[in-house]
């Protein structure tokens, strides 16, 4: 028995220790807020791009071999035109003023630094099979100067498209223009300029047209349109240049960091009075554990547990306090929840605590129960506990008592009982059937007692 | 063979304690209890690295839940018998009423208490199930409880809230990870303090207590069985060990 209980009391002991400790550490938070430990892999927050290297100076026109006015002198007459090899017609002219006032214009650079294979008059014929393959072969000059917007945009969603042979997908000059670029951000800061947040939704929707119009009319689209700078624009959730392909299971997994970002940022959500707490609220439920330790664990796995933007929409995010289509009423939110419990009724959505951290007031019988259980685990730990060691105290006390007193017949258990006083002498008639009592249910009261076998 | 020709012999009588039955039901809710523990721990717990290193993937989420409602079901199914069976047998007036707290184990409780505290010299002389059994009993029963309602809950959120409000799924889940740490904590601490350290006490898997554990812990039932004092100052000779074969001779 000592043995025994030598072996047994380290290992009981680390697993109450253990337990004690989990419980501890918070009863309600289950998930530690994983997104913020995490370096930001995702898309770039804004186009804070550090440039990597300084632009070249640029070189004054008239040291270059060909001034652009020399250029200019066929190119700046409009309606000249070029017939490629399917018949289209390449048009030729360059608005000088326009090239001028663009970003590089201001700046002085002159047109051979792009066009830097021309060569003297009369430059080699442009070979292109149609206007597409003009851009695309034009393309190529962008990374003479920014060679790491332009590497970012290798592994970006566009450039992935390119490669599957979808030539349409957007290339630099598809969102900068070739002669129109324009100055995008601060050159002290490198910060996006005011008027560049807006010109971004504009350029997307070139071809993104639908989901422009979704975004336009979203909570974030129509406070942009106002001019308020603290709304994301396009690139704030899917980067710029090495913008990633938002159908992967990889960014569904990490979207909500995206969303995270600035919603648990004071700063910027103190001004609208929204919470800061909706990430850990997130992050603390079914779906948001399951997600986030997903996006740590297994990015790339393929998470059926709803994301922001399952409920919340994903470019028509509209307001929860919207009347129409806020999720704030539990009949737009149901059909979020339909989506995937197809089975919902009106009260499911209510089973979703709504970014709420439960409390007297905000769903009270989730707020008793946590708090039932903060008194009744230590209580049942410290009433158990103390009453074990009691007794086993005692029991040790009562084990080395008997110990000194040697005239204990050995191997007996004595303990001690209020049962009787008399001892009896009589030590024969062990076999007396044990029976009648109210036993427990059905058996047969003692089948097995008693058998005794005299000696002899 | 004359007494004189082998050595002193000692007789141990057994006690009958539990049926085959009740035997099997604690052997299946031994190990419905640990397989629920081991995949139910991780899922709570999933904020820590064993748990993420287990849980790694969605494949293993799914695996982990589908193995905790297999066990949850066989669990679910024992409930069923049990509760069956007691009505069963309530309703032929064969039900023991050996379980059922009584004011004996307020006294005894008391009693106890006073033995803790030197007080007193004596043990209280116990029935069939002392008072610590049948808290173990108890707690257990209504602990289980809350598990397979909330566990339900948990698994058809979608049917419970045709009927309840939707609150009670996060209430549920409260409910269900944190009993789920009370149940753990009351097996190891008073459940392991009593069966194993306390004494080992095997007899829900041998269905028997021999006569010196009647006389020392179940003195009022050994009495009452026999008819016999439970002290033990009676026989000549201490009981030796009947190697496994209950009620022999040895």
């Amino acid at each position: 028995m000592p043995r025994h209980i030598a072996i047994l009391t380290p290992f009981l002991i680390l697993i109450m220790l253990g337990l004690v400790v989990w419980q501890t550490d918070a009863p309600y938070a289950r998930a530690a807020p994983i997104l913020q430990e995490t370096p930001s892999g995702g898309p770039a927050p804004t186009a804070q791009e550090t440039p990597s290297a300084p632009p070249p100076t640029p070189i004054p026109a008239q040291n270059l071999s060909l001034s652009d006015e020399y250029c200019l002198g066929c190119h700046g007459q409009p309606g000249q035109t070029y017939e490629l090899q399917n018949g289209e017609q390449l048009d030729l002219y360059v608005d000088p003023v326009v090239h001028q006032a663009s970003v590089h214009g201001e700046q002085g650079y002159a047109c051979v630094q792009c066009h830097a294979d021309v060569g003297e008059y009369p430059h080699p014929p442009f070979q292109a099979a149609d206007r597409r393959e003009v851009t695309l072969k034009l393309n190529a000059v962008c990374q003479r100067c920014h060679s790491h917007q332009f590497e970012l945009a290798e592994d970006d969603a566009h450039a992935a498209a390119q490669a599957a042979g979808i030539r349409e997908a957007a290339v630099c000059v598809d969102c900068h223009t070739a002669h129109e670029v324009r100055r995008l951000t601060d050159p002290e800061t490198h910060e996006l300029l005011p008027e560049t947040r807006q010109w971004i939704p504009e350029r997307c929707a070139l071809c993104h047209s639908a989901i422009y119009e979704k975004y336009h009319d979203s909570v974030h689209g129509s406070a942009l349109s106002a001019g308020n700078p603290d709304v994301p624009t396009c690139i704030d959730c899917h980067g710029v240049h090495n913008i990633e392909d938002p159908t992967t299971a990889h960014f569904r997994l990490q979207s909500p960091r995206i969303c995270a970002d600035c919603h648990t940022d004071p700063h910027i959500m103190d001004k609208y009075g929204i919470s800061t707490n909706v990430l850990d609220t997130y992050v603390a439920d079914f779906h948001g554990t399951t997600v986030a330790i997903f996006e740590k664990q297994s990015p790339d796995a393929e998470v059926n547990k709803a994301v922001c933007y399952d409920c919340h929409g994903v470019h028509d995010i509209s307001s929860p306090s919207d009347p129409e289509t806020g999720i704030e009423m539990k009949s737009n939110l149901l059909v979020r929840c339909q989506t995937c419990h197809p089975d919902a009724n009106e009260n499911f959505p209510s089973s979703w605590m709504s970014h709420y951290v439960p409390s007297a007031e905000n769903y009270r019988v989730v707020y008793w129960v946590n708090k039932f259980y903060a008194f009744f685990i230590p209580a049942v730990l410290g009433s158990m506990g103390a009453l074990v060691v009691l007794d086993a105290s005692r029991a040790a006390i009562e084990r080395r008592k008997r110990r000194r007193s040697a005239s204990e017949p050995s191997g007996a258990i004595i303990v001690e009982t209020s049962a009787d006083a008399s001892p009896v002498t009589d030590s024969t008639s062990p076999d007396q059937p044990a029976g009648g009592s109210a036993d427990d249910e059905s058996a047969p009261t003692d089948s097995n007692s008693p058998t005794e076998d005299s000696h002899g | 063979m004359s007494d004189s020709s082998r050595p002193p012999v000692a007789i141990e009588r057994t006690f009958h304690r539990f049926t085959y039955s009740q035997r099997w039901e604690h052997l299946i809710l031994l190990a419905a209890f640990t397989v629920l523990l081991l995949t139910g721990l991780p899922q709570k717990y999933r904020a820590s690295e064993w748990s993420q290193w287990l849980l790694s993937t969605p494949e293993r989420v799914i695996l982990f839940r589908q193995i905790h409602h297999i066990a949850a079901l066989v669990l679910t199914a024992e409930v069923i018998y049990h509760l069956g069976k007691a009505i069963y047998l309530a309703a032929r007036r064969r039900l023991s009423g050996a379980i059922f707290p009584t004011m004996q184990d307020g006294r005894d409780f008391v009693q106890m208490m006073a033995f803790l505290f030197f007080l007193s010299r004596k043990k209280p002389a116990f029935g069939k199930y002392n008072f610590e059994q049948k808290f173990t009993y108890w707690f257990l029963f209504f602990g289980i409880g809350i598990m397979v309602i909330s566990g339900f809950i948990l698994w058809f959120p979608e049917v419970i809230t045709i009927v309840l409000p939707g609150g009670v799924i996060p209430a549920a889940l409260l409910a269900h990870s944190n009993e789920a740490v009370i149940a753990v904590i009351f097996i190891i601490i008073w459940h392991f303090y009593h069966v194993h350290f306390e004494r080992l006490n095997l007899s829900i898997f041998t269905g028997r207590l021999s006569e010196r554990e009647m006389r020392a812990y179940h003195a009022a039932e050994f009495e009452n069985l026999t008819g016999e004092p439970a002290d033990w100052s009676v026989p000549e000779q201490a009981p030796t060990q009947t190697g496994g074969q209950p009620g022999g001779v040895s």
